[in-house]
């Protein structure tokens, strides 16, 4: 660690408490809450071009969200990168993270942007991915069922008992899922279809990626997911094949932001910018990654679900990604909808 | 006492005050500015170039302690200046950094009154910690000279201790934790959204006896409970009876056996029981085509929640009963034959009630630790909801409800103590001493053939059981794809353990060395601190009175009855901030490791301690040892099983605990668990359980290693002496 | 139990060169102590007692009277609520155990049972700061002095009773304490065992001229070891005396009835001169000393040995009847029906012995009743 010299510190004795919290130079604190290989690829990568030692922690980003705001006292990062939008807007709300306005704009997908300017610069868009389902194909076939194609055929009888997705109370996908669907048939309507795909859920799960997993084990049939969840079940050799619905779908902008208070400010913003970057954002193929990069000359797997393809809505961030409406939609449905018999 | 003056003056003068941001043990702080560096400076020179002025008071009792120097013990007056500058010093260094901290006032009644002070501190170092101790046991010292516990300062200065870190590192984090249920929104503090919240019927409901979908998680983590808490009791018995009192051959082979499930990290319990109960799983799917039916999804929630919970803390009861069944004195179940008898009169009549000591903490441990699981509920849980896991998605999930999570901690805390006083009731006030201090000639009886036979079949089914999943176990880490491809490979322990060699010695390439070199050292650091913490505070329990015990006792059961999630995050809001600035450290980890463990030290060594004499104890004292000469010479030695139990217990959790390690772990200290889920989430089975077979062999040939260290007692017939 | 040594009192004294009398015996003083447990539970109330160096003085009492929380008070094993303890001209009080220079036998011998025989008698020395050899002699020597030699190296579990006991005593003598505590040291022993075992003790003790604290409800085992018996009762002290003054000097009903067997016989006090008492009892007179007393009712105590049967009535002796005979090898023992009541009696003369049925005359032998308050 450089420390002011012995000199410096005896003229200035007043001003050396703030010496404990001077930066240091080549290092900094990373918060990853992509999958783990991502993470590594990204912190390694950073550490070879920049020769800026970074301190990788991976956890989910609800994990990273609650950290964060414990430690929001005495701050331990420096940036979070990955993970869903949702918390980090609402760490944005919360002022938790600090705004940057970064000069890798120009290069970036326009959904990206818009992710930043709904959150007062206070984060951006670094991948994004559709929602949708996957089935196993070896279940589907021996329990006799039809291939299912929209959202509407995982609300028929023939379903029931087989279609898993995450309990929008715990996880940031079925939150999405669920606001989704009120985007998609409007809130009324929304709620029927959630009352009659109720009928059909075999178990909510706690995390949002657990369906598509328990999907692939043949654990159960469906599961609602993201779609490049999914596709990366079918690469792994899964019996999965991945459905974007027919009606239209939403999806989720993994985001990155530099938390408020940072000790290596700097070397935050130096990441920051990198991550940014079209090549750094390519590398997500080497770790079968199969989210739709934010800059516009990133690689996109061939695998990987084609946003051009899918009937994507308008998905509101701001008005969904508030807090209040959160509530309130999680609050009628706790009451409404996982209280009916199944 | 002249030993903690100097220790007094040595860290007031000499070392570094506030914490060195490197790790207590960087010593680069020598060499760069000290003394006079404000932060690298003892408490001294920053008094004397005019800063921290509010340290100045603490010269005052400094001062005065050496007052006492000189005079006697027995001298009134020496006692008074102990107690006095003690307790004054230690609360001022408290106090003065509770009130002041990173942003200067911490509350705002302190501003109103001095007015803005306009300068902050930070954590405590050597310094800080030293000198609190120092002024803690001065205070200890003075109560011991007025005469409180017989006037023996190590009992009382040890009483110190525990509750003083009990109260650091388990009060306070939960006290913090648990004030969070009665925040709003807005940061104000209300009864009624607490209330609102306690009253949910999410929480209480009981639905499900009327034909509704489901009930509250309060009662399915109670059933839960209770149901394994019977279960693995009764099969730890078994164990226990099995090995203690029969002519079984292959002992040695089903005491390791009941040791495994113990060992095995999270998740692969789980995992494997889908493989093979699952939907898709090949019991089920053989089952299904032999009655020709759908398979099921009959293993998610309460079946397989038991089933895996069962395995998993049935070698807890058996560790805590094999020291209780092997201490029941032979001579009284010979007593009791010579009384006519017969043999499962005698086991029904005498034996077993002796062991209910050890029968109420074996159904206590898995209780608690079925109401705290969190590994198994996330992977098998299916509908069926629990407290821990909730607590667990309350904070992480996407309502970040810590309100929600603090008041659900309490219903878990209500039920622990509730369990906790259920068990002392049953105890009541009955003497289980019964190894006293006349030697021991007999020899115990083997089990009736009544109790035999179903004893047999039941550790026969159950130890088969346990082995075919653990070769699945095996198995999967061997094979490409679990369940799909079903290729052999050695690929996954490559990809985490490859090494190679070069010039200067081995090069760890692997992905997993860091977290598990990492792991390694923290349980090994962590095992003997938790081990002797808990047997010491076990003593003071059984052999000591005090003022305030049974509260006591509570406390250093609180942090096991916890789910770690909650100790995890409470931990973070304690220790984030000055005056204990612990986050991002190693050290937090070692901390929350011994006070999650501490208390299964503390059961097995109560067990085995109500079982010696007390007139050994008082023996030793007579004969001119002071009371550490006895524990150490006398107490320790007869308590053998109880120690290796307490550190088999404390390493093996420090190495597979996940709920508390995950919001600790921090870059440089990450931990093998950690990265499993890592590979979990990832769907990386093959790695996630190669890595933790590594574990297991690991930890197998730590507990082999322990077992020789520790090694066996000697004090009867029956420990094998009487063959000579 | 045939292993036991020492059968012939003197024997263990044989072996009494190599340890020399005990300069270091101190006395014991009680100064109004009093224990209470808890706040309500008087086990020990204001008592004052003087142990003089070299003297074994008994504690004897019936369960419950506070005899072994006194004795642990010595020991330090609990602290006196109120009043001082002194060993030697020390104050005590608040010393802890460890501190105290005394130490004990316990009613269950408390031996370690991991250690061998040889490590539970080092066990002190060790901490007493004796170098390794020093500690071994010492060790060795009073396993001798108990009659132990060559038992070193088996576990407390591997010897008889009564060799368990004796360690346990070798274990405490070695030490050469200031003060010697003995908790009932003889109640898991064999009647026989038990009459030599105290023996032992009893020449150990005044071979070494050690101070001796001495617990246990057996008044014979008190009587015959002590120099001095302090009788509790109720948590204070009923009498303190020689074994002959309490024998035949009893102060009250209580002490008589609990040091022997005594018959209690109601009696009138007709006149007293010069402290020579004239009473009235069963319609005789009988003359004895006052004892302070008061003309007016009052008891006499007459131990069994001290009634004397003849076979015809004659002059002051009381009509009485024998009702109950036994034959008890060298002795007879006899109820005698009086007017006043059941009256125990022994006597020598098995050859030609009383019949039951059979009329007598009873008298009192001329040293031997005492007087004692009345109700």
């Amino acid at each position: 660690m450089k420390r002011f010299s012995l000199a410096v510190v005896s003229a200035l004795t007043a001003l050396a408490t703030t010496a404990s919290t001077g930066a240091a130079a080549e290092k900094v604190t990373l918060y990853c809450s992509a999958q783990e290989d991502w993470c590594q690829v990204m912190a390694r990568g950073f550490e070879e071009e920049t020769g800026i030692k970074v301190n990788m922690t991976r956890k989910s980003s609800g994990e990273t969200f609650a950290q964060i705001k414990a430690e929001s006292a005495n701050p331990k990062g420096d940036v979070w990168w990955g993970g869903t939008g949702d918390p980090h807007l609402q760490a944005a709300e919360e002022g938790l993270t600090e705004p940057y306005v970064t000069p890798m704009r120009g290069e970036l997908n326009d959904w990206a942007i818009s992710q930043a300017t709904s959150a007062g610069d206070k984060t951006i868009g670094i991948y994004s991915g559709a929602l949708g389902y996957g089935y196993n194909k070896d279940l589907l076939a021996a329990a006799g069922l039809p291939e299912p194609k929209c959202w509407a055929d995982l609300t028929k009888p023939e379903f029931k008992g087989h279609v898993q997705m995450a309990n929008p109370n715990s996880s940031g996908t079925a939150y999405t899922t669920l606001a989704t669907i009120m985007q998609l048939f409007g809130e009324d309507k929304g709620f029927d279809f959630m009352k009659a795909l109720h009928v059909n859920i075999n178990q909510y799960t706690k995390s949002g990626s657990a369906p598509i997993k328990a999907a692939a084990r043949g654990e159960t049939t469906v599961g609602i997911v993201f779609m490049h969840d999914a596709v990366k079940q079918a690469v792994k050799g899964f019996p999965i094949t991945v459905v974007a619905p027919c009606e239209g779908t939403g999806y989720e902008i993994g985001s990155m932001s530099i938390i408020l208070g940072s000790r290596n400010l700097e070397n935050a913003q130096k990441f920051y910018d990198w991550a940014l970057t079209a090549d750094v954002q390519s590398m997500a193929l080497q770790v079968n990654a199969f989210q739709v990069p934010s800059n516009k000359g990133a690689e996109t797997s061939p695998s990987a679900p084609d946003l051009a393809s899918i009937k994507l809505i308008d998905y509101d961030f701001k008005l969904y990604g508030s807090s209040a409406e959160r509530r309130r939609l999680l609050k009628k449905w706790d009451e409404d909808v996982s209280v009916l018999p199944q | 006492m002249i030993f903690w003056i100097v220790v007094g003056w040595v860290s007031f003068l000499v070392l570094p005050w506030y914490g060195v941001e490197d790790g207590l043990f960087a010593f680069e702080w020598l060499f760069d500015g000290y003394p006079w560096d404000a932060d690298y400076a003892p408490a001294a020179f920053l008094i004397a170039q005019g800063e921290k002025l509010w340290l100045t008071p603490l010269i005052l009792p400094l001062v005065a302690v050496l007052f006492c120097l000189g005079r006697v013990k027995s001298d009134p007056v020496y006692a008074k200046i102990l107690i006095l500058t003690g307790a004054a010093g230690f609360c001022w260094v408290f106090m003065q950094g509770f009130g002041i901290g990173l942003r200067g006032w911490q509350f705002e009644w302190l501003e109103a009154l001095f007015g803005p002070l306009g300068d902050r501190q930070f954590g405590m170092g050597f310094g800080a910690m030293l000198l609190s101790s120092a002024f803690l046991f001065l205070f200890t010292q003075g109560i011991a000279a007025r005469g409180a516990i017989n006037g023996d300062v190590f009992v009382v200065s040890t009483i110190g201790l525990v509750i003083a870190i009990v109260t650091i590192f388990v009060f306070f984090p939960i006290a913090k934790m648990l004030v969070a249920a009665f925040v709003t929104e807005d940061g104000n503090y209300s009864i009624t959204v607490f209330a609102s919240k306690f009253f949910d019927d999410r929480i209480w409901g009981l639905s499900c006896l009327t034909g509704g979908p489901r009930c509250g998680v309060a009662w399915n983590s109670l059933f839960l409970a209770v149901v394994v808490g019977f279960l693995s009791t009764a099969l730890g018995l078994v164990f226990a009876l099995v090995v203690t009192r029969s002519n079984f051959r292959f002992k040695r082979n089903l005491r390791a056996l009941t040791v495994l499930p113990i060992i095995t990290p999270p998740f692969v319990i789980g995992l494997a029981l889908i493989l093979m109960f699952g939907q898709s799983g090949a019991v089920t799917k053989f089952v299904a085509d032999l009655l020709d039916m759908q398979p099921s999804r009959w293993l998610y929630g309460l079946p397989g929640l038991m089933i895996a919970q069962t395995l998993a803390f049935t070698p807890i009861a058996f560790l805590v009963l094999i020291g209780v069944v092997e201490g029941v004195s032979p001579s009284m179940e010979e007593a009791a034959q010579t009384l006519r008898a017969g043999r499962w009169q005698v086991f029904r009549t005498v034996s077993l009630p002796l062991m209910r000591p050890g029968l109420a903490n074996a159904f206590l441990l898995g209780f608690i630790e079925s109401m705290a699981d969190f590994g198994n509920p996330l992977v098998l849980g299916g509908n069926y909801d629990v407290l821990s896991t909730d607590i667990f998605f309350a904070i992480v999930g996407a309502q970040y409800d810590q309100g929600r999570a603090a008041v659900l901690a309490m219903v878990l805390l209500t039920f622990t103590l509730g369990a906790f006083y259920a068990q002392r009731f049953w105890l009541g006030n009955k003497s289980y001493t019964s190894v006293s201090g006349k030697g021991d000639s007999g020899v115990h009886p083997l089990m009736p053939r009544r109790l035999a036979i179903p004893v047999y079949v039941l550790a026969a089914v159950w130890a088969s059981f346990t082995v075919i999943i653990y070769l699945m176990i095996v198995y999967g880490s061997f094979v490409e794809l679990w369940g799909v491809n079903n290729t052999l490979t050695f690929k996954h322990y490559f990809t985490a353990f490859s090494f190679s060699f070069v010039e200067d010695g081995i090069r760890w390439t692997g992905s997993a060395w860091d977290s598990f070199w990492t792991t390694l050292k923290i349980a090994t650091i962590a095992a003997p601190l938790t081990a002797s913490l808990g047997l010491v505070t076990a003593y003071l329990l059984t052999r000591q009175t005090f003022v305030g015990k049974n509260a006591f006792e509570f406390g250093t059961m609180l942090s096991f009855a916890i789910p770690g999630t909650v100790i995890g995050v409470s931990y973070i809001l304690a220790f984030n901030v000055p005056p204990l600035e612990l986050t991002g450290t190693g050290i937090i980890l070692v901390i929350s490791f011994i006070f999650r463990n501490m208390p299964v030290g503390v059961r097995a060594g109560i067990a085995s301690m109500s079982q010696l004499d007390k007139s050994l104890d008082e023996a030793s004292l007579t004969l001119g040892a002071n009371s550490w000469q006895t524990f150490q010479r006398v107490i320790l030695p007869l308590l053998r099983p109880a120690i290796l139990a307490a550190l088999v217990y404390s390493f093996v959790r420090a190495m597979t605990a996940i709920s508390a390690v995950i919001f600790l772990v921090s870059a440089q200290y990450n931990m093998a668990t950690a990265y499993i889920i890592g590979r979990v989430e990832n769907n990386d089975y093959g790695l996630a359980i190669a890595y933790s077979t590594t574990l297991i062999v690991v930890m197998l040939t730590a507990v082999g290693i322990l077992q020789l260290l520790v090694g066996r007692i000697n004090i009867g017939r029956r420990s094998g002496l009487g063959s000579k | 139990m045939g292993d036991v040594q020492g059968s012939v009192p003197n024997e263990v004294g044989v072996d009494m060169g190599e340890m020399t009398k005990n300069s270091k015996a101190a006395s014991v003083t009680f100064d109004n102590v009093t224990k209470v447990y808890g706040k309500t539970v008087t086990a020990v109330d204001n008592i004052s007692i003087r142990v003089d160096p070299g003297k074994l003085v008994t504690l004897l009492g019936p369960s419950g009277c506070g005899k072994t929380t006194t004795l642990r008070m010595i020991a330090g094993l609990e602290m006196a609520t109120k009043g001082r303890i002194l060993i030697g001209d020390t104050d005590v009080t608040t010393l802890p155990a460890t501190d105290r220079d005394v130490s004990m036998v316990f009613q269950s011998y408390a031996l370690f049972p991991h250690m061998t025989v040889l490590e539970n008698v080092s066990y002190g020395l060790k901490y007493s700061g004796f170098a390794k050899d020093e500690t071994r002699s010492r060790a060795l020597e009073g396993l001798q002095l108990v009659g132990l030699k060559g038992y070193d190296d088996r576990l407390p579990s591997e010897l008889s009773g009564g060799q368990q006991q004796r360690v346990a005593v070798a274990r405490a003598l070695v030490l050469e304490p200031q003060v010697l505590l003995f908790d009932e040291p003889l109640s898991n022993l064999d009647a026989k065992l038990r009459r030599q075992v105290r023996q032992d003790i009893r020449d150990i003790q005044q071979n070494l001229g050690l101070t001796v604290v001495y617990v246990t409800h057996d008044q014979e085992e008190a009587l015959a070891v002590s120099d001095r018996i302090i009788v509790m009762r109720n948590a204070g002290v009923a009498q303190e005396g020689s074994p002959r003054d309490l024998y035949e000097a009893p102060v009250d009903r209580f002490v008589a009835d609990f040091i022997g067997e005594a018959n209690l016989i109601p009696c009138v006090i007709e006149s007293v001169t010069a402290q020579i008492a004239t009473i009235s009892v069963g319609g005789i007179k009988h003359q004895l000393d006052a004892r302070d007393l008061p003309a007016g009712s009052a008891l006499i105590a007459v131990r069994p040995g001290r009634v004397r049967l003849t076979a015809e009535a004659g002059e002051n002796v009381i009509a009485a009847k024998i009702s109950k005979a036994t034959y008890v090898g060298n002795h007879m023992e006899y109820i005698v029906e009086a007017a006043f009541g059941a009256v125990f009696a022994m006597s020598d003369d098995v050859v030609n012995p009383f019949l039951t049925g059979q009329d007598v005359g009873l008298g009192f032998a001329e040293s031997g009743p005492v007087l004692l308050p009345g109700e």
